[in-house]
C-alpha cells in the first residue's frame, strides 16, 4: 500500500494509526451503496463518480484508504456475450495495419465480419482492462462494520510492511505466531520478564534498517488477532524516519481465519480419548510456553489433575522431517522439564541418547494410546 | 579466477579447530571460532545476541575468506549448498567491442559494470561471461516480461535446465533467471546457490531500493549491465560495493554508423487549443508558486520530496492536484492526437514505435488510431504474440508507455514517435536505443512531440541532453 494512503499521525517517535470506527459507518454505508448502484457498469464509471466526492461529510484520507481496500475486495467481471478482447485485438489491429485505411473503416469491416456493431466492438476491444471490467455483486457479509475492520487491518499491515523489528507480548496463542514467524524465516527470541516478550526480526536486520521482512512481519497480525490479549510494538520506517507503532488487543482490526484447534488428527484424537477416559484430568491445548535457552518451546498439551494439583506436559512428536525432530529434541533437552510425557512416533527411530533424560517416553504407531500416557504419568507419581 | 571450493578451504586451512562459515538466510554466521580468535575484527561482522554468534552480510563472503586467510585463521567454508554443475555451454561469437568489454570485466576480477547502448548486445556478453566462468549463475532482470526473453537467449547457448523465479514460477536450476522483486523476496534462500550474479539494467540498484537482493548473495563474481548508468555519486559508490566499478563504457555515438544505425531527431512544436491553454494556465497558477517555493528551499530534491512537502498544507495539496492535471493534459493534447495519426499514416511502410507518458494515453492512441498497445495490463503471451507480428510485418506500429522502455528485445524499427515521457533522460536514451538495430543504409527517425510554451519544452531539452551532441532538426 502506498505510504501516502496510510492515515496516521506522528508524535515524536510514535506513529498512531487513525482506525475507522462507528463514527465512520454512515459514510462507509454510502460508499458500499455507491458500489452496489454501479453493479454491471464499468469500474471506470464508478471511479469517476467516486472522484467527485461522497454526498455526505467524510474524512478525505480515510475515504482514499477505504476506496483502495474496497477496490481489492469488491469483485469485477468481464462483460458476457462478447468474444474475448484478446482475440478482438488480434483481429482489429492486424486488419488496421493490413488495409492502411482510416481506422473507422477497418473497424467497420471487422465488425461486419464478426456480426457486431462498431460501438460494441470498440467497447469490447479493451473490456478486460481493470477500468473496463464490470462492477460485480456485493461481497457477502460486507457491511459497514466489516469493511471498517478490513480497512483497519490493511492500515495496520501497511504500517507493519514498513517494519524492521517487532516485539510481541501475548497471553495465549503465541505458538501460532512463533510458528508463522519461523515459517517466514524470521528469528524469534524471548525475553522473560513478568510476561514473556517475543522479539521478532530477520537475520539481515542486524546490519541495517531493511524492509525486506516487512511482508513477513505484516503477515503475523491476523494470527495475533486471535490471541485473547496481546501488545505489539514495531519499529517502522515512515517517510525515511524511524517510528514506533503500538497495537494491542481491542484495536478494531479484522482477525484472520480462525486457527485450527489441533495441528493433526493424532492430537485431536488424543485430546478426545483423554477427556473420555480420565475426566479427572483437565486437558489444556497449547499451554504456556517454556523457556529453552534463548528460545521458547510450546508443549502440545498440559494435563492438570482437578483434585490433587498434579500437572504434566505432553508433547507429541509425530511425522515430521528429521531436522525438525532433532531441533525439537534439542529444545526439550535444553528446557529440562521434569513432568513431561514425550510421545514419539515409532517411525522416527529416535535413539535413547537423543531423548530428553527427564521425560517419560511413550512410543506410538498410528494413534497415541491415551491409556499408555496415563500409565506413564501414574508411574511418574 | 577459479572459484574456491569447500574442499580447497578445508585442505588449505583446516587441520584443527576452525571457524565455521554457515549461510543463514542472506547472512554468514561465524560459528565456533577457536579460542583466541577474534572474528569481530572482520570489518562488517557484528555480534548477534539473538543467536549468540557473529554474523556478516552474505555479499562480504569473498572478503571474509580473504581476511581469514590473511590472518591465518583456519575456517571451514560451509557457505555453498552443493549446486548442480552447469551443463555444456556454446560460447557465443562476440563483436570486437563486446570481447573487449568481457576482457575488461575479467581483468577487474570478474566484478564490474558494463555500460553499452541499447541494442548493442549486452545479453550476448552476459552469455559469454556465463560460458567462460561455467559457474552456477543467477540472472536478475527488472520485469516479468524479460524472464522469457532471457530464458530463450540462455537456452540458445546452454544445454542444461534453466530455473526461473518470478511470474508465478519458482524453479531452481544451475542457471536461473529471476525478477528483481522475486530476488528481493527469495535471496535469503537462494543466496548461497550461485557463484555468478548477472544483473540486467543494473542502474535500478544502488539507491537502497531492493539492494538487499544483491547484499544477501554470496556470489563473488558479479556482472552488471546497463545503457544508462546512474550519475548520483552515492548510488555509484553503493553499486561499486555491490557489483563493482564501471569496467567498460561506450555511448551511442561510439557505435552509431557501424554497429548501431545512425538516426535523426525531429522535434515538432505543437500548440494547445484555446480551451487547453486556459486550463493549463489556471492549473499552473496554482502549481508554480508552491513548486518555486519548494525549489528555493530544497534545490536538489526529487519529485517524491515535493509531494511530501506539498501534502502538508491545503495550498500544497491543491498545487499537487493541479500539477497532476497539467501532466495529464500534456501527456496527450488535441494536437498530439492528430499528429500521431498523421505520422502513423505517413510512415505506413515503416515499423513505428509510439511512446507515451502513461498507459491512459497509450490506450487512447490505440483506440483512436488502432495501434496495438503494449502495456503492463497486456498479458505476457499476448505481448509476445504482438512483438512477433510486429517482427513479421503483420503489425506496423506499437504504442507503449513503459513496457518497451528497457530490456525487452524489440524487433527492428525505423521510426519512433515520442508523444510524452515521465522518466526523463534515462528513459529517452533507452527509447531511442530501440531504433538503433543496424541494417544496410538504415537511418532511424525520432519524432518528439513538444507542446510549445509549456513545461514540456524544458522536459524535452533535458531528456535530449542524454543523447549527447546528436543532430536535431526543429520542424
Amino acid at each position: 500500500m502506498p505510504e501516502a494512503l496510510l492515515t496516521v499521525s506522528c508524535y515524536g517517535g510514535m506513529v498512531v494509526p487513525h482506525f475507522l470506527g462507528a463514527q465512520d459507518h454512515p459514510w462507509l454505508r454510502t460508499v458500499l451503496d455507491e458500489h452496489a448502484r454501479f453493479r454491471s457498469r464499468p469500474r471506470r464509471e464508478l471511479d469517476e463518480r467516486l472522484r467527485e466526492g461522497l454526498p455526505c461529510a467524510a474524512p478525505a484520507g480515510k475515504v482514499r484508504l477505504t476506496l483502495h481496500v474496497l477496490g481489492r475486495l469488491w469483485p469485477t467481471e468481464r462483460p458476457r456475450d462478447l468474444p474475448p478482447p484478446r482475440l478482438l485485438r488480434s483481429v482489429v489491429f492486424s486488419e488496421a495495419a493490413r488495409s492502411r485505411d482510416e481506422p473507422q473503416r477497418a473497424l467497420e469491416r471487422v465488425a461486419e465480419r464478426l456480426q457486431l456493431n462498431v460501438t460494441a466492438l470498440r467497447a469490447a476491444l479493451f473490456a478486460d482492462l481493470a477500468g473496463e471490467r464490470l462492477v460485480g455483486e456485493s461481497p457477502r457479509s460486507l457491511d459497514a462494520g466489516a469493511l471498517a475492520l478490513r480497512v483497519n487491518l490493511a492500515l495496520a499491515q501497511g504500517l507493519l510492511f514498513r517494519a524492521v523489528h517487532v516485539r510481541v507480548t501475548a497471553s495465549d496463542g503465541v505458538r501460532r505466531v512463533v510458528r508463522l514467524a519461523k515459517l517466514h524465516g524470521l528469528i524469534c527470541t524471548v525475553d522473560r520478564r513478568e510476561e514473556p516478550e517475543l522479539s521478532i526480526s530477520g537475520p539481515y536486520a542486524l546490519f541495517r534498517r531493511t524492509l525486506v521482512y516487512g511482508r513477513a512481519l505484516a503477515s503475523l497480525l491476523p494470527a495475533l488477532g486471535w490471541c485473547p490479549r496481546f501488545r505489539l510494538e514495531a519499529d517502522c520506517v515512515l517517510g525515511q524516519q524511524p517510528r514506533v507503532l503500538r497495537l494491542q488487543s481491542g484495536d478494531p482490526i479484522f482477525p484472520g481465519d480462525e486457527p485450527r484447534r489441533f495441528d493433526s488428527r493424532v492430537e485431536e484424537r488424543f485430546a478426545r480419548d483423554i477427556a473420555r477416559l480420565a475426566p479427572e484430568w483437565n486437558v489444556l491445548r497449547e499451554p504456556e510456553a517454556m523457556p529453552a535457552g534463548a528460545s521458547l518451546i510450546f508443549p502440545d498439551f498440559a494435563l492438570e489433575h482437578r483434585y490433587d494439583g498434579r500437572r504434566w506436559l505432553v508433547e507429541i512428536l509425530g511425522f515430521w522431517s528429521p531436522e525438525y525432530v532433532a531441533r525439537k529434541l534439542a529444545g526439550l533437552r535444553a528446557a529440562g522439564i521434569a513432568n513431561l510425557v514425550l510421545c514419539v512416533a515409532e517411525g522416527r527411530n529416535c535413539s535413547e541418547d537423543a531423548l530428553p533424560p527427564l521425560a517419560r517416553v511413550v512410543r506410538f504407531r498410528r494413534w497415541v494410546d491415551a491409556v499408555a500416557v496415563l500409565r506413564a504419568i501414574e508411574e511418574g507419581g | 579466477m577459479p572459484m574456491p571450493t569447500r574442499e580447497d578451504c578445508w585442505s588449505a586451512h583446516c587441520s584443527g579447530p576452525a571457524v565455521r562459515l554457515v549461510f543463514d538466510r542472506g547472512t554468514i554466521l561465524l560459528l565456533e571460532p577457536p579460542n583466541g580468535v577474534d572474528v569481530a575484527a572482520f570489518p562488517g561482522a557484528l555480534w548477534d545476541a539473538r543467536v549468540r554468534a557473529h554474523r556478516a552480510p552474505a555479499f562480504r563472503a569473498e572478503a571474509l575468506r580473504a581476511w581469514l586467510a590473511r590472518h591465518g585463521i583456519p575456517f571451514a567454508d560451509e557457505l555453498r549448498s552443493a549446486p548442480a554443475p552447469p551443463a555444456a555451454w556454446t560460447s557465443p561469437e562476440l563483436r570486437p567491442y563486446q570481447d573487449a568489454a568481457l576482457c575488461a570485466w575479467e581483468l577487474a576480477g570478474r566484478r564490474g559494470v558494463i555500460v553499452l547502448p541499447t541494442g548493442s548486445g549486452k545479453t550476448r556478453i552476459a552469455l559469454a561471461a556465463m560460458a567462460r566462468t561455467r559457474a552456477p549463475t543467477l540472472c536478475l532482470v527488472p520485469t516479468r516480461a524479460l524472464l522469457g526473453q532471457w530464458e530463450r537467449a540462455i537456452g540458445d547457448a546452454y544445454a542444461g535446465p534453466i530455473g526461473c523465479f518470478g511470474d508465478g514460477r519458482r524453479e531452481l536450476g544451475p542457471i536461473t533467471v529471476a525478477t528483481f522483486e522475486s530476488a528481493y523476496r527469495w535471496m535469503g534462500r537462494l543466496g548461497n546457490r550461485f557463484d555468478l550474479l548477472v544483473v540486467d539494467e543494473v542502474h535500478h540498484f544502488g539507491c537502497n531500493l531492493r539492494d538487499e537482493a544483491l547484499e544477501m548473495s554470496i556470489a563473488g563474481a558479479r556482472l552488471g549491465l546497463t545503457a544508462t548508468p546512474s550519475s548520483d555519486p552515492a548510488a555509484v559508490a553503493r553499486l561499486e560495493q555491490l557489483v563493482g566499478p564501471v569496467v567498460y563504457e561506450l555511448a551511442i555515438g561510439d557505435l552509431a554508423g557501424r554497429f548501431l544505425s545512425d538516426f535523426d531527431v525531429v522535434t515538432l512544436r505543437l500548440e494547445l487549443t484555446p480551451r487547453e491553454r486556459a486550463t493549463y494556465d489556471r492549473d499552473m497558477t496554482r502549481f508554480a508558486p508552491v513548486y518555486a517555493a519548494f525549489r528555493r528551499r530544497v534545490p536538489p530534491a526529487a519529485g517524491a520530496d515535493f509531494a511530501r512537502f506539498a501534502r502538508r498544507t491545503a495550498a500544497g495539496r491543491q498545487a499537487l492536484e493541479a500539477g497532476r492535471r497539467v501532466q495529464r493534459l500534456l501527456a496527450l493534447t488535441e494536437a498530439k492526437r492528430e499528429v500521431v495519426g498523421v505520422l502513423i499514416r505517413r510512415h505506413a511502410g515503416a515499423r513505428v514505435l509510439v511512446f507515451t507518458a502513461d498507459n491512459a494515453s497509450a490506450y487512447a492512441i490505440a483506440r483512436e488510431h488502432l495501434v496495438m498497445p503494449l502495456t503492463c495490463d497486456i498479458a505476457g503471451r499476448e505481448r509476445e504474440g504482438a512483438l512477433g507480428r510486429f517482427r513479421d510485418g503483420e503489425l506496423h506500429a506499437l504504442v507503449s508507455a513503459r513496457v518497451l522502455n528497457e530490456g525487452l528485445d524489440v524487433p527492428e524499427a525505423d521510426v519512433a514517435v515520442v508523444v510524452g515521457g515521465s522518466l526523463g533522460r534515462r528513459e529517452h536514451v533507452q527509447r531511442v536505443g530501440r531504433l538503433l538495430r543496424p541494417r544496410n543504409g538504415k537511418r532511424a527517425l525520432v519524432y518528439e512531440l513538444v507542446t510549445a510554451r509549456t513545461l514540456e519544452v524544458r522536459w524535452a531539452a533535458h531528456r535530449r541532453a542524454g543523447l549527447g551532441a546528436r543532430s536535431a532538426t526543429d520542424g
